[in-house]
């Protein structure tokens, strides 16, 4: 749940198959595309969260490590509405600065794998032979360990700062990254618009840019959303183990929560944070599971 | 529809109505179907592929999805099929009333060994323990002409040529000795070469065990040297019903007619021409209140347009559902006069094709 | 088949060279090793440590150093052999390994071989509760949704699904700590091992933790995988044979719609093992993950290093042997 893995043998990733499931005998008519209501409240709750916490510095919150921003260990009031913490700090706005590192995290990951696994499984897939042999070695090789402890062995090794975390986790999605624009490429680098394009004798360079690039970016944005939750729930995870960054994140305040005595006398610190979490998780998976749907794509590259 | 009930009935279907409702509309797949099986016969249903057939079977196995509204009596051995459904009655499919589809590549379990699935289902409805199951197994096998079968049980389906699967999939349907067998086109998907062995090795089966069967098939020749009697079939309906000589040498309905020109005959020289049939199979969803067949018939004339012409006749000698029929002064009018003005009623271009008509 | 297995087997060893040298590497390479192992005492020169070893000067304050620095450098240099070049360090290390031998703690001296032993089991058998019960939950659930597929039952288990995969496995973990063991008491909050019983239960909660998200997970597959199976014509044909429903659905669509599943058995092991770092912290389980995040956060490389080999190594085995399965389950690739 909080790994980003990828199944061990290249030919279990799919992609573009359509994924229609049979109803039960019935003639099925084509299924009309849509992106649906769930969608755009899924990407609503994203974008209130991004707004929220770039406009944080002007809202009128308490200072996140402020201590007593009101009595210690009370639950949610007017005043504190995600209540206080037992050193009297605002959980609400604990949460919100937490979403900044934890989104952060999320889409610097994120985004390093998909230009890091992308570029290599572009490669692979449109070179084959020997460079796919190298890459596709890395790949499993990589997905050889479980994802946190690879993430465990990178954080413990060099530093804990938010660029290392983030970088780290990025590392964790380049192979099931990889591995999905390997997969598309192979499929789109023998349809007839790239084989045109070799005919003409384009650069190489120009054709994966060019040709695949843009084909390939379909699968991996529905990949992207669903990454950048796992990215988040590993950054969790490495807070749980007190090596994440040395900052407020979800998981660090999730973690300061829930020991046994704050989870009996004041479980919102925890609960309340988790909460938000969940719901922003469920939207990026949500958001995801449109996009992939919405293309015909069908992925098993992440285990969420 | 004669009502006659002769005494040693086995099946008897009356008036079977199968509909599917669906997104584009409701499927009419099985319209009015009637027909009784006498114990030990064996009855052919022919048609085109789409024509209801398996629909048909399907019913009476009660393997329709849910969503399909099904009307009509099924009485098989005095007892209400459907209402046996309805109630979840065990060891009665499988046992009493079993049926082998079209492919025996998939008809088989892939994950299964063959013996174990001709074992389970003795297991299952007769409660034979494992080795005499597994022992019986292997003795239906050899019944079936499998050579080596002691091999055969411990082999998966995989193994098997497509033949010799098809065979498995019979000895599984026998092994309980069911006393109706319905083999839907149980030969289209093995090779040509076998086909012929196991359509006689079914017809063996069949009296040896005085078994009833109802075989279905697009084949009117395979049909015919094997059944009692034979049923065509279109668009859902029971089109002609005949013993196979009177069907072969005097059949009433053009779409019968049709048929038999379609198909290889022995005693003609083989440079023959085989008339495909023109046209496609009918729509199944919102169909005209007219002869189903009228677009592609020769024969159609403007009545043909303003109803359904329904089965009649004999019952249990020849009946048959058609305006003009074929091979009679009525039909060879209508022919004449469509002839005559170049076109059928329904706009179907018609030129002299010789032959009996 | 053989051939099959002769190809997994060349792969499994090129990665657990790969692995264990990453691993390896990640001591030996950055940074400096020496500094890595004893930490700022890595800092001493190696003039002041030979004058010591002369007797010109005594290891005592008045040099900067302490009693026993230079023994305690010696002592690393030697036992990780650090005047040889990092290619057969590796080499050394490895064998070791395969030896039993995993070396020591150099905080504390334990033998790591006594670690993993006495902290390994306790993890197997957490991450073993928690794939039973993903697949306890799983098979009924999956086999339930697809008999009637796309019908109330199986809307409202899309639904439940998608959210308990969007559940982080901690905050699973404190959500059931919370309710289970401190509002109804239900179960222990902590790790407790009083014969079997007494751990079965302080091992539910963690193994639910871990084993709910995959049991959704499993659910979403096999279901997809038994609806298409049900299409299948010996799926009819069972039917025709006069199977009830249930027989049908786990004697003779399950084992052929598995392969979803098993596929990602092994891989979620991985997800596991990440989950029982974490498990373990919540529910104070003295378990392997427990004393890597220890060794870590103690700056004991030596130990770090040697575990996560274990248990990268148990990962890629495992993956290995799940391959193989599919030989069970589908005779097919056995002769193929
Ligand atoms: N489950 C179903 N849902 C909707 N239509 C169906 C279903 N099963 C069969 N049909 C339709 O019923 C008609 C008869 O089919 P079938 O009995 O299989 O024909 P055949 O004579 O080739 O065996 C076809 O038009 C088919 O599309
Ligand atoms: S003659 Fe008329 S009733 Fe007879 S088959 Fe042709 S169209 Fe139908
Ligand atoms: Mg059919």
């Amino acid at each position: 749940m909080t790994e980003i893995q990828s199944t061990g043998d290249d030919s279990r990733v799919e992609v573009m198959v359509p994924d229609k499931v049979p109803d039960d005998g019935m003639v099925d008519d084509a299924v009309r595309k849509k992106l649906g209501v769930g969608f755009w409240i899924a990407v609503g709750w994203l974008g209130l969260l991004v707004a929220t916490v770039l406009l944080a510095p002007f809202l009128p919150l308490d200072e996140p490590n402020k201590l007593g921003a009101g009595p210690a260990r009370t639950g949610p009031s007017l005043d504190n509405w995600f209540g206080t913490d037992a050193l009297g700090r605002d959980v609400f706005a604990r949460t919100v600065y937490g979403a900044r590192v934890s989104l952060v995290v999320g889409f610097i990951a994120i985004a390093f794998g998909m230009v890091v696994g992308g570029s290599l499984g572009l490669v692979a897939g449109y070179f084959r032979g020997r460079v796919d042999q190298v890459i596709s070695f890395l790949f499993f090789t990589l997905l050889s360990f479980p994802g946190l402890i690879l993430a465990l062995l990178i954080t413990s090794t060099f530093d804990r700062t938010l660029r290392t975390v983030s970088l780290t986790l990025g590392v964790l999605a380049v192979a099931p990254v990889g591995r999905l624009a390997r997969a598309a490429t192979l499929v789109f680098a023998e349809r007839e618009f790239v084989q045109a394009a070799r005919v003409i004798g384009a650069k190489h360079f120009r054709i994966m840019t060019r040709e695949l690039l843009p084909v390939v970016l379909i699968p991996m944005a529905a990949l992207a959303l669903l990454g950048m939750g796992v990215a988040i729930v590993a950054e969790g995870g490495l807070a749980f183990l007190q090596l994440s960054v040395e900052d407020i994140s979800w998981g660090v305040i999730i973690n300061d929560g829930r020991g046994i005595r704050d989870l009996q006398e004041n479980p919102h610190v925890a609960l309340m944070p988790i909460g938000v979490m969940f719901l922003t998780i469920l939207a990026l998976n949500f958001a995801g599971d449109r996009v992939r749907e919405f293309f015909d794509v069908r992925e098993t590259a992440f285990q969420k | 529809m004669a009502e006659t009930h002769v005494a040693n009935t086995q099946l008897s279907v009356r008036d079977l109505t199968v509909r599917f409702p669906t997104t584009r509309g409701t499927v009419q797949a099985v319209n009015g179907v009637t027909f009784d099986l006498a114990k030990g016969a064996s009855l052919g249903i022919v048609g085109e592929s789409g024509s209801g057939k398996s629909v048909t079977a399907k019913t009476l196995m009660n393997l329709l999805p849910r969503t399909a509204e099904v009307s009509g009596d099924v009485i098989f051995e005095g007892e209400d099929v459907r209402q046996l459904a309805e109630q979840g009655r065990e060891h009665f499919w499988g046992v009493k009333m079993t049926m082998v589809f079209q492919d025996p590549m998939t008809s088989l379990n892939p994950v299964k060994k063959c013996g174990e699935q001709i074992a389970e289902t003795l297991r299952y409805h007769l409660k034979r323990d494992k080795k005499s199951a597994l022992a019986e197994a292997e003795d239906l096998l050899e019944q079936v002409g499998i050579p080596e079968p002691g091999k055969r049980v411990d082999q998966y389906p995989h193994e098997l040529s497509g033949g010799l699967r098809q065979r498995v999939v019979i000895a599984m349907a026998l092994a309980c000795e069911p006393s109706l067998l319905i083999a839907d086109e149980p030969t289209t998907a093995v090779d040509v070469t076998v086909q012929k062995h196991l359509l006689d090795l079914l017809d063996t089966l069949r009296r040896d065990r005085g078994m009833s069967m109802i075989l279905i098939t697009h084949d009117l020749g395979v049909a015919r040297g094997r059944c009692d009697e034979i049923a065509v079939m279109y668009a859902g309906r029971l089109v002609e019903r005949a013993a196979p000589d009177t069907l072969f040498g005097d059949s009433r309905h053009p779409y019968t007619d049709a048929l038999l020109r379609s198909i290889p005959r022995i005693d003609q020289p083989s440079h023959t021409r085989l008339e495909p049939i023109p046209g496609r199979p009918p729509e199944l969803i919102n169909p005209p209140e007219q002869c189903a067949y009228a677009p592609r018939c020769r024969f159609a004339r403007p009545d043909c347009l303003e109803s359904i012409p329904q089965i009649s006749g004999v019952a249990g000698m020849h009946e048959f559902a058609c305006f003009h029929p074929a091979n009679t002064d009525r039909g060879r009018e209508a022919l004449a006069d469509n002839l005559a003005q170049g076109r059928t009623a329904a706009g179907l271009d018609v030129t002299d094709l010789g032959g009996p008509s | 088949m053989k051939q099959f297995i002769l190809r997994r087997v060349a792969q499994l060893v090129l990665v657990v060279f790969a692995v264990t040298f990453l691993t390896f590497a990640s001591l030996n390479l950055v940074g400096d090793p020496l500094f890595n192992i004893v930490g700022v005492l890595s800092g001493i020169p190696d003039e002041q440590c030979e004058a010591v070893e002369r007797g010109e000067i005594s290891d005592t304050q008045s040099s900067g150093l302490n009693m026993g620095d230079c023994a305690l450098i010696a002592q690393a240099k030697e036992q990780n052999n650090l005047d040889k070049n990092v290619v057969e360090r590796y080499g050394i290390w490895l064998s070791d390994m395969v030896s039993g031998d995993f070396g020591t703690s150099f905080v504390n001296g334990d033998e790591i071989s006594d670690i993993v032993r006495e902290r390994l089991p306790v993890t197997i058998r957490l991450i073993v509760l928690a794939q039973i019960v993903a697949l306890g939950i799983a098979i009924p659930w999956g086999v339930a949704s697809a008999y009637r597929a796309n019908r109330g039952f199986d809307k409202v288990s899309t639904v439940g699904s998608f959210g308990l995969l969007s559940i982080p496995n901690f905050a699973l973990g404190v959500i059931l700590l919370y309710f289970f063991a401190l509002r109804w008491q239900i179960f222990p909050s902590r790790y407790e091992n009083a014969g079997w019983w007494s751990e079965l239960k302080a091992l539910t909660l963690p193994a639910l933790t871990l084993g709910l998200g995959l049991a959704a997970t499993y659910q979403r597959l096999l279901r997809t995988d038994l609806i298409t199976t049900l299409q299948e014509d010996f799926v009819h044909m069972a039917r025709a044979k006069g199977m009830s429903d249930r027989h049908i659905m786990y004697r003779h669509a399950l084992r052929p719609s598995m392969f979803s599943v098993i596929t990602v058995f092994g891989v979620n092991t991985g997800a596991l093992i990440g989950g029982a770092l974490v498990v373990e912290q919540i529910f104070s389980i003295p378990g392997i993950g427990t004393e890597l995040v220890e060794a870590v956060l103690r700056n004991d490389p030596p130990v770090v290093i040697s575990l996560i080999s274990v248990v990268a190594i148990g990962f890629v085995l495992i993956n290995f042997f799940v391959d193989l399965m599919y030989g069970y389950l589908d005779p097919r690739v056995r002769t193929s």
